[in-house]
């Protein structure tokens, strides 16, 4: 159950740096729909910057990086040029598979032995990390974990309670009103996606040398839209975001653990795997009132 | 209308060839000469009948998967589940053929599968509107994560109830030939499927755009309020949208199990649903030039394929190729919007100066 519950908050690490993201974003408009794609460049990024230079501080900079890069091409086609979201995303996210498996190609060829690295090791919290139970679930993890729950209660402050929280809130409400405060709309939007792109690109890496100390291009396998749906349940607020989060890791490490003991007879496996996604479509389904953005989704146009 | 053809040809031309290059640049990473690279498969593509006809092979369930994102797309729906519809339709084409196939003639077995797909795909497909129009869930949620869980009853089934006589891979046992799809050119791949494609582009033309139906979607999707006021029931049309969406795509499932596979493996046509949407898009929703782009995808992934038995050149160009030019031609409706802008700022001009 230590386990567990330990595995949980891993699991739900790079999920909640993935929600944070899309919270930011969306709550200007802007639906992050290629956080898929962010997260397997970050992935990718993360595992050649790490492998390369022996360093996981490098492979995480360049998972940044990485993610920056596919968030301003999203951002640029949404923004600037008035694309639709869901199609672009969709767009680059396949552009973004056919980059990594051929680029790793490049790099690497093709090795007999699939490559890997050594994870990012956990960082036990002197003293706290002594206390039975809540210590071994909470103060005995990486580095990463810790960063986003500190983040996450950071982000809510940014959002609620700054006059920057208030623009970003105002962008994906009221445009308008912002773009007669003085504020470029437009750019507030292209901001926060790169800064979604940068946190995406982090829980790419997660995954590569967060956690598994290698490379495939099915690493992140549909986790990125996990991160989109928990935005939406979490009903595009930090604190929902945790929730859903918890909720999202715990599925995952019970899927962990289900298939390290092997199948069972009445459950199988697949459904521990599926677990997540049948997870998001019931509490889609159960979730009566969402305070959705109201121009979530819709280019800005200035008016002449 | 003529001037937004001319545009419309010309910038996804444009878009197609920008696609190509950029992916030709990325072979100069593994010191293949792009230029060799793609005069080299263009030759192989045509001096041989078999692999010419195969475009056409891999052209047919993109037409379905196209159509089904199209489909909706048309009442303003997003259904980017395709993939998930495409494999509950080739388990129950599998599971359906492999059944039947000793019970009843050959050609009965055909037309019940295929039947069975329908429905199944249908529902599946359905199930999305349905909660969309019953308890207002967001459909592009819902239709991505079950293509999660279709994935996952699919693997469960190949491990468990379909897999081999041997039990030894996650496949099915291979269909005997009675339940094959007829070949239409002997000595090559090209059966019936595609010709069922074809109709199927010009029927939801068709359906689209000379029926009620059709009309009503399209109403419900310009502008979902007005139509509700004029006596449209949307939340009805969001399940039967779904539910021909969901079809269309279960039926590239049956055409790619009877028609090619011959059989069920696990993880195979991974990218459908992706291309299909790509495709929707390059042909800016229109069922007919759906049948155009499908082909030109075909020919990506053919062209890719044998650029991949070329030596060193990963398959993954395939990805890459189809990436760049669905990025392309999205970059193209910018560049529509800025011509016909322009066009119509200068008819403006022109009838101020008078």
């Amino acid at each position: 159950m230590i386990y567990l519950l330990s595995a949980t908050i891993m699991m739900g690490t790079p999920l909640l740096f993935g929600a944070l993201a899309e919270v930011i974003a969306e709550r200007t408009g802007m639906m992050v729909t290629a956080i898929e794609g962010i997260f397997l460049m970050g992935a990718w990024a993360g595992f050649v910057g790490g492998y390369l230079s022996g360093s996981l501080t490098v492979g995480f900079l360049a998972a940044m990086l990485a993610g920056l890069l596919v968030a301003g091409l999203y951002g640029w086609i949404c923004i600037y040029l008035k694309q639709h979201q869901v199609v672009t995303g969709v767009a680059i996210n396949l552009l973004v598979v056919g980059l990594c498996s051929f680029l790793y190609r490049v790099i690497f060829g093709v090795p007999i032995t699939p490559l890997t690295i050594n994870p990012l090791a956990t960082i036990p919290i002197p003293l706290l990390s002594e206390i039975p139970l809540i210590g071994q679930i909470l103060f005995n993890q990486n580095i990463l974990t810790y960063i986003i729950y500190v983040l996450a209660p950071l982000s809510y402050f940014m959002l609620y309670k700054t006059s920057i929280g208030l623009t970003i809130r105002s962008a994906g409400e009221n445009p308008e009103a912002v773009d007669v405060a003085g504020i470029n709309v437009l750019r507030v939007r292209f901001l926060t996606v790169l800064l979604a792109g940068v946190m995406g690109g982090v829980a790419g890496a997660f995954y590569s040398i967060g956690f598994l100390g290698m490379f495939t291009t099915n690493i992140i396998g549909g986790r990125g839209w996990i991160a989109f749906a928990i935005c939406f349940l979490g009903n595009w607020n930090p604190k929902g975001a945790v929730i859903g989060t918890l909720a999202f890791g715990f599925a995952e490490a019970i899927a962990i653990y289900m298939q390290s003991i092997g199948n069972s007879a009445f459950f199988p496996n697949e459904l521990f795997i599926a677990l997540p996604y049948i997870m998001t479509i019931v509490l889609t389904i159960s979730r009566k009132s969402f305070s959705v953005p109201a121009k979530l989704g819709v280019p800005y146009v200035k008016e002449n | 209308m003529q001037a937004k053809l001319r545009d419309l040809l010309i910038t996804n031309i444009l878009a197609i060839v920008l696609g190509l290059v950029a992916s030709g640049l990325m072979l100069l990473f593994l010191g293949k000469n792009p230029l060799s690279a793609y005069s080299v498969l263009i030759t192989s593509v045509v001096r041989d009948g078999y692999t010419f006809a195969d475009i056409f092979v891999k052209a047919t369930p993109l037409m379905f998967t196209a159509l089904a994102f199209a489909f909706t797309y048309k009442a303003n729906l997003y259904n980017i589940g395709a993939q998930g519809q495409f494999y509950i339709g080739a388990v129950i084409a599998a599971a359906g053929s492999l059944l039947l196939q000793n019970i009843l003639p050959g050609w009965l077995v055909l037309i019940i599968t295929l039947l069975l797909t329908i429905v199944g795909g249908g529902l599946w497909g359905a199930f999305i509107g349905f909660v969309k129009a019953r308890y207002n869930s967001n459909e592009f949620l819902v239709s991505m994560m079950s293509t999660y869980v279709a994935l996952a009853i699919m693997n469960y089934l190949l491990r468990t109830f379909l897999i081999e006589g041997k039990a030894e891979y996650p496949q099915t046992d291979a269909l005997a030939a009675s339940v094959w799809l007829p070949r239409i050119i002997p000595g090559t791949r090209l059966h019936i499927g595609f010709v069922l494609a074809v109709l199927a582009c010009v029927g939801v033309w068709v359906l689209l755009y000379k029926t009620t139906l059709g009309y009503r979607i399209r109403a419900v999707g310009y502008n979902a309020g007005a139509a509700e006021m004029s006596g449209i029931n949307a939340k009805k049309l969001y399940i039967l949208a779904f539910f021909i969406s969901g079809a269309l795509a279960g039926v590239a499932g049956f055409t790619e199990v009877n028609g090619v596979q011959h059989m069920l493996v696990q993880g195979f046509n991974p990218d459908l649903g992706a291309a299909g949407i790509g495709i929707a898009i390059l042909a800016n929703g229109n069922p007919i030039g759906i049948i155009f782009a499908a082909i030109l995808f075909g020919a990506l992934k053919v062209g890719g394929t044998i650029m991949g038995q070329m030596s060193g050149i990963p398959s993954s160009i395939i990805e890459l190729m189809q990436g760049f030019v669905m990025v392309f031609v999205i970059l193209s409706y910018f560049v529509r919007t800025w011509l016909e802008n322009n066009r119509e700022k200068r008819k403006l001009q022109k009838a101020v100066a008078k």
